[in-house]
């Protein structure tokens, strides 16, 4: 959940029980002030009718007072209403509703005789004006709550707003692009402590990147002539005479030993370069031919192996890219079919406009499938695989936004690359 | 036939000049621009092997002077760079072939056979070798003058071996011929056995001698 939203949305929940308290004290508030000064006007009413009786020595007219009727009937005298304050409902004929009263029963003598009186007073104007006061106070809140939400939901946007610029930008940063990180300033304190980290942070990785690469590549690149050297030696060695038979083979498994030690050296820098884009020339490879092409050249080593190449499903197929770097993925992932076969199995190869699948039979795959396409992830029985192919066939794809995939099923490898038009 | 050899790593010429000289070419070395720009305008030889790299300017530039004043030279261009742009500009500027370091001595002396062949032996185009006439621009193969039929492979090896011969071939080297790029494929080492084991048998149906040995632990040898 966006930060925004989790903000406003917590921001409505807490105003919405501040709300919905605030509201249910004010309705009791306001209740008991209502019921105070009704009681305040039937006792008002009250003491009038006990002076006037005191003063006049007669009942009063029923009118008199401040209420809306007053009801005297003579009480018994045995068990007199001292006094007595309630809520009542009366039905109105007129309104054909019942309407709420408050009433005060009392009893007041006169020459010794018990009066029951009962003033009572309607509650209807009261609760009008209390209902439409809760009404308006709903609305206020109503508008508060949304205004507020609207206006903390705009202010959060713009405080963040450099923080979804960090994150968007970091977020397409690459190593390989050879492009530094650069982040605007930000006047929020924390925004900016955020800013100068991650710049310190990538700026430290970069240049330990580099280094690191720099070392690779002189490596490699350095080891080139002492091994030619030692090759060399070792040849010249060879054909001295004088031999012996347990020399000669000490020579030969060095010899082989350099031999390997130089392809893979030859196979890491081709990556290097790769990783470098420094295949830059690029232009319309019809990789239909590719693959015809690479197919001759490989029939025979998929013959020997007493592999089935099935015609290929080939359709003509352009592709914008580096025609070397076209033709070291075509036959890795050929190679790869070949050797990750079994004696009498079958490669097939299809391309269409957007994908490029190799296929081949071969047992199941040892590690997890997305290893795959790691350095040096041979299988067990593949003597004398420097286990590079398939990277390099990532990176090629990396290179062009290519999407390489794998999939097993039916004892059939099915690797695929897809084409991004 | 004289050869002139530009490469800055000692060790490495001497490796070179050593098996040249072996095979009966006689050879100069320059191990710096200057010196070999010098030799390569007052002398002319068959062929010039020249490393991209070295002290005091771009082998390039010697190629491209070789072609300006001694267009009839052979180039050969040797560099660790295996950069696919220098092999595009060595070969476009003139240069008749191009290798990889590291590189078999034995590799590199069949191109330069072959370098050597193309140039100087335009009128006649026969190699021949005892009982065995090789001719390359038909790329046939007769056998006391009668037609050998060779797989294209078959006929590699054989011309492989016809540029090395007396020498100890290793079957790494013979794979990489035959293979190229793709010798770390697969289990080259086991189809070099069997194509060997076909062309002796072809060589001596066809009424040759088995001219190919098995050095022990080593490789092969061609002798005749």
């Amino acid at each position: 959940m966006r930060i925004l939203t989790k903000t406003s949305l917590y921001y409505l929940l807490v105003s919405f029980v501040v709300f919905l308290v605030g509201g249910f004290s004010f309705y009791k508030i306001m209740q008991a002030e209502i019921y105070d000064e009704v009681d305040d006007q039937l006792f008002t009413d009250k003491e009038n009718i006990i002076a006037y009786i005191q003063e006049h020595n007669r009942l009063p007219n029923v009118t008199s007072g401040i209420s809306e009727a007053i009801v005297v009937r003579e009480a018994e005298a045995v068990s007199p209403t001292i006094e007595e304050l309630a809520d009542t409902l009366i039905f109105s004929n007129y309104d054909e509703e019942y309407i709420p009263f408050r009433y005060l029963t009392f009893t007041a003598y006169q020459n010794g005789n018990p009066y029951e009186y009962t003033i009572l007073k309607s509650l209807i104007d009261f609760e009008d004006l209390f209902e439409s006061t809760m009404l308006a106070m709903a609305w206020i809140f109503l508008l508060l709550l949304f205004g507020l939400g609207a206006v903390n939901y705009l202010i959060n946007k713009y405080m963040w707003r450099h923080f979804y610029q960090m994150l968007y930008k970091v977020k397409r940063y690459s190593l390989s692009q050879h492009k530094p990180l650069q982040l605007k300033n930000s006047s929020t304190k924390e925004f900016q402590e955020l800013k100068e980290v991650l710049m310190a942070m990538t700026e430290k990785i970069q240049s330990d990147y580099y280094n690191l690469k720099e070392f690779t590549e002189n490596a490699s690149h350095e080891i080139q002539t002492p091994l030619a050297i030692v090759n060399s030696k070792l040849e010249l060695f060879m054909q001295s005479e004088t031999l012996t038979q347990q020399q000669a083979l000490l020579v030969e498994e060095m010899y082989a030993s350099t031999n390997r030690l130089s392809r893979l050296n030859k196979s890491l820098i081709l990556l290097t370069r790769i990783g470098n884009r420094e295949f830059k020339e690029q232009e319309k490879v019809p990789l239909h031919e590719l693959v015809v092409e690479q197919l001759e050249q490989l029939e025979e080593m998929a013959s020997m192996r007493g592999l089935e190449l099935l015609p290929p499903e080939l359709e003509s197929t352009y592709v914008y890219m580096n025609r070397g770097l076209a033709e070291v993925l075509v036959s890795n992932l050929l190679i790869n079919a070949i050797r990750h076969n079994h004696e009498g199995g079958s490669i097939g190869v299809s391309l269409q406009k957007s994908m490029l699948c190799v296929w081949n039979t071969g047992e199941m795959l040892q590690g997890p499938a997305d290893q795959l396409f790691g350095r040096f992830m041979s299988g067990n029985d593949t003597g004398g695989s420097l286990g590079i192919g398939l990277a390099l066939v990532k990176k090629i794809c990396d290179l062009y936004d290519m999407k390489p995939s794998y999939s097993y099923a039916d004892g059939m490898h099915r690797l695929c690359i897809c084409f991004s038009h | 036939m004289k050869v002139l050899v530009v490469e800055d790593e000692h060790a490495l010429r001497e490796s070179i000049l050593t098996y040249l000289q072996q095979e009966g070419y006689i050879c100069e070395s320059a191990d710096n621009f200057r010196d070999a720009s010098l030799k390569a305008s007052d002398y002319s030889y068959v062929c010039v092997i020249v490393d991209l790299t070295l002290p005091g300017g771009s082998g390039l530039e010697i190629v491209r002077q070789l072609k300006e004043n001694n267009p009839d030279t052979g180039i050969i261009i040797i560099s660790a760079k295996n950069a696919l742009d220098d092999k595009i500009t060595g070969l476009e500027i003139g240069g008749d072939d191009y290798l990889t370091k590291p590189f078999h001595l034995s590799e590199l002396n069949a191109r330069l056979k072959s370098v050597i062949r193309r140039r100087n032996f335009s009128g006649q185009k026969t190699v021949q070798v005892g009982a065995i006439k090789v001719f390359p621009d038909a790329a046939e193969v007769s056998v006391c003058d009668k037609k050998l039929v060779l797989t294209k492979k078959e006929y590699d090896l054989l011309l492989y071996f016809i540029a090395n011969r007396k020498r100890v071939l290793t079957k790494e080297s013979i794979a990489e011929h035959l293979w190229g790029d793709h010798v770390d494929a697969l289990d080259s080492l086991d189809f070099v056995y069997t194509h060997i084991k076909n062309l002796r048998r072809k060589l001596l149906t066809a009424g040759g001698e088995d001219y190919i040995q098995t050095v022990y632990g080593l490789g092969y040898k061609f002798s005749c």
